[in-house]
């Protein structure tokens, strides 16, 4: 479903990707943990179509995402690491508003069970938004993506933030979807919440992938401690 | 589109302080309509209870010799319209009366203040001075933030991601701002129509008003909307459309101004009165003095009459030559104001070109000039106050001619039965049909910077700078 071929990006005389080649199964929750400036965000923005890669090539769900962009982006649901929404307007105006511009138009209470579907409360829905916490704005956010009926989500920092209960729905919400087979991509560095969450984690460095590994087959301990030495060597 | 526009209003319908300042810009607009409206009656009944009271004068004038009563004269009102309350343009300046007599021609416009076009307009609360000058300053202020904002808080990415291509959300967001201009000027265009006296050509030049208005909205959504998304931030947005805003409304039209004056120089008020002067004694082309004219034209009546002498003519000579003296006037003043008119003219049409650089100059001139408050009206109403004028001491010179007296008889007089028989001044305001051509420019300037707005949404902007 996702597929990074080889991929390298500079900015000016900073390299952010390094020939990075991975790919993201359907039903798979693939987490990239790095530090700031690792290339996360690059991936996800090549992955989105917002920037080109200098070279090598991205695919989502066979799409090739920098020369059919529209048509790789039908695919993709976007969950920034920030939900920015109109604050004047209720949840679910929100979420009919981002629907219609996908092309989805959902009657009132369809938008409103996607909403609870991603933790939202009832009463919440139809209040404005700028009475929301950063989670309820995530919540829509994640809703946002679910109403596009995507195939691949890419996540930027979603979880950062959030209270632990907000994470912990967060990461039941990720797995819900990967279940009905969507591929999921998260970039963080949060690691305690991409090995709660993810199926198999790459490690990024200065553009390069270090290390790929399952997450069935490492604790979290081992998880910081192997991220750690990859940091600091 | 509609989407985005329709969610575009919801928002600005949902925030309480553009809600309240709608309502204050509506109350605002609404009365200065009505005020411009009730004082545009007063002063209609006002100037037509004098044009009576003129019109009564003369036709109960007491029993005088014609020449007497060419210098007692007569006046032109220019009809104040209705559209004066939108927009009085020059006419505070030129002023709408016209003092008519025998050997002096209309002198107000020569005055240096008629040429309007430079002058500042912030003098009184007029609606133009709300429609040109509050809404689109309102609308920048609305719209500078509109691409900005989205790109500050993140959201323009979710927006562009679900779909939207970048040249319909920010066309879709200028739409929506422009509807909003739109709207306001809506109430006032209906304001004026309901409130004033309102005929067939009145309802036309609205019509066009609000088209020039309507083209003036769209430019200005548009470019702010432009800068908006070209520019890196909301402050960087909004210095360089309120520069834009202040180069177009004051220092462009002042400079432009300025320079059409230097280009096309009006005489000073003193060589033009000393060189028709002298004109006038010596003749149009330093030849043919009073006296040589006055001694070919005795000749040439004694000669037709087959007479020695003036005293044997059937006719009052003295009538013949006022009249002769006042068509050599005539030539003298076609020369001089017929140049002066013809620098106005070419004044104008320079200073339109200014629309090339500022659209605020085209659709000044247009508001001017569909309100029936401009030069090129101004000059409609001279040139008819002109041709009355000749007409009416034609008439007094022939009756002092040809009415029955003779030559030196001064005492003669004729009485009211006359001074009725001569037709008053009914000025008919031209329709806008009659002086479209004059605003073809302005016209197609604006439709020009509505273009390359368009074109700059849809082909200027930086995706990289956006995202």
């Amino acid at each position: 479903m996702i597929n990074v071929k080889n991929i390298t990006k500079r900015f000016k005389d900073f390299e952010a990707l390094s020939n990075l080649t991975l790919e993201v199964p359907k039903g798979e929750i693939y987490g990239l943990l790095g530090s700031n400036g690792a290339g996360k965000s690059t991936t996800i923005n090549i992955l989105l179509g917002f920037l080109e890669p200098d070279s090598g090539e991205s695919f989502v769900n066979g799409i090739n995402a920098s020369t059919d962009t529209n048509n790789a982006r039908k695919n993709i649901g976007y969950i920034p690491e920030n939900v920015n929404l109109y604050p004047y307007l209720t949840g679910i105006e929100n979420l009919d508003y981002f629907c219609k511009l996908a092309g989805k138009n959902y009657s009132p209470k369809k938008l409103s069970e996607i909403l609870i579907e991603c933790g939202l409360d009832f009463s919440a829905t139809n209040k404005q938004v700028n009475t929301y916490s950063k989670g309820m704005r995530q919540k829509v956010g994640i809703a946002i993506a679910l109403a596009k009926e995507a195939k691949v989500y890419l996540l930027d920092e979603p979880a950062s933030g959030l209270d632990p209960l907000a994470s912990t729905e967060l990461s039941s919400m990720l797995k819900k979807i990967s279940n009905r087979g969507a591929a999921v991509l998260m970039a963080s560095h949060d690691i305690f919440r991409v090995r709660e969450t993810c199926n198999r984690i790459g490690i990024l460095k200065g553009g390069e992938l270090v290390k790929e590994m399952d997450t069935s087959i490492v604790s979290t301990e081992e998880l910081e401690k192997i991220y750690i030495e990859y940091m600091q060597t | 589109m509609l989407t985005i526009i329709l969610n575009e209003w919801k928002i600005l319908v949902r925030n309480r302080a553009i809600v309240y300042i709608t309502i204050l810009f509506i109350l605002s607009l609404v009365s200065v309509v009505w005020m411009g409206v009730v004082q545009n009656i007063n002063q209609k009944e006002i100037q037509q209870s004098a044009q009576k009271h003129i019109r009564s004068q003369w036709d109960n004038l007491k029993p005088m010799n014609p020449h007497r009563a060419a210098h007692y004269g007569s006046y032109a009102f220019k009809p104040i319209s209705i559209l004066n309350s939108l927009d009085d343009g020059i006419s505070a300046i030129t002023g709408n009366v016209l003092k008519l007599e025998g050997h002096v021609q209309n002198e107000i416009v020569y005055s240096e203040a008629s040429q309007a076009i430079s002058l500042s307009k912030f003098g009184k609360l007029k609606s133009s001075l709300l429609l040109q000058y509050m809404i689109p300053l309102f609308l920048i202020f609305l719209a500078y933030s509109s691409i900005s904002s989205e790109k500050e808080s993140g959201r323009l990415k979710l927006l562009v991601f679900q779909g939207v291509s970048f040249f319909k959300l920010i066309f879709s967001k200028s739409i929506s701002i422009w509807f909003y201009g739109l709207f306001l000027l809506t109430i006032t265009i209906s304001a004026q129509t309901f409130l004033g006296v309102v005929n067939q050509e009145v309802l036309y030049r609205i019509a066009l008003i609000f088209l020039s208005y309507a083209c003036y909205y769209y430019v200005i959504a548009c470019l702010t909307t432009y800068f908006s998304a070209y520019l890196k931030d909301n402050t960087s947005a909004l210095s360089s459309i309120l520069a834009t805003w202040i180069i177009w409304t004051i220092f462009l039209p002042r400079i432009w101004g300025n320079s059409v004056e230097k280009f096309y120089p009006l005489p000073s008020r003193q060589d033009f009165k000393a060189t028709m002067k002298e004109d006038r004694s010596k003749g149009i082309d330093g030849h043919n003095p009073t006296d040589e004219r006055r001694e070919k034209l005795k000749n040439r009546y004694l000669k037709e009459y087959n007479v020695d002498s003036l005293k044997q003519l059937p006719i009052n000579f003295d009538g013949i030559v006022m009249q002769e003296d006042e068509e050599y006037g005539n030539l003298v003043w076609d020369k001089h104001f017929g140049s002066n008119y013809a620098i106005y003219k070419s004044q104008k049409k320079l200073y339109q070109l200014s629309g090339i650089l500022n659209p605020f100059a085209s659709l000044q001139s247009l508001s001017m000039g569909l309100c029936g408050n401009d030069m090129v009206h101004h000059l409609d109403f001279l040139e008819k106050a002109e041709k009355y004028r000749r007409y009416l001491i034609k008439e007094l010179n022939d009756k002092h001619a040809f009415g029955g007296s003779k030559t030196g008889n001064w005492k003669w007089t004729v009485d009211e039965t006359f001074f009725k028989s001569v037709e008053g001044f009914n000025y008919r305001s031209p329709s806008i049909y009659e002086k479209i051509v004059h605003y073809i420019r302005d016209i197609f300037f604006l439709m020009t910077w509505m273009f390359v707005t368009t074109l700059l949404l849809r082909f200027n902007i930086n995706k990289n700078n956006l995202l």
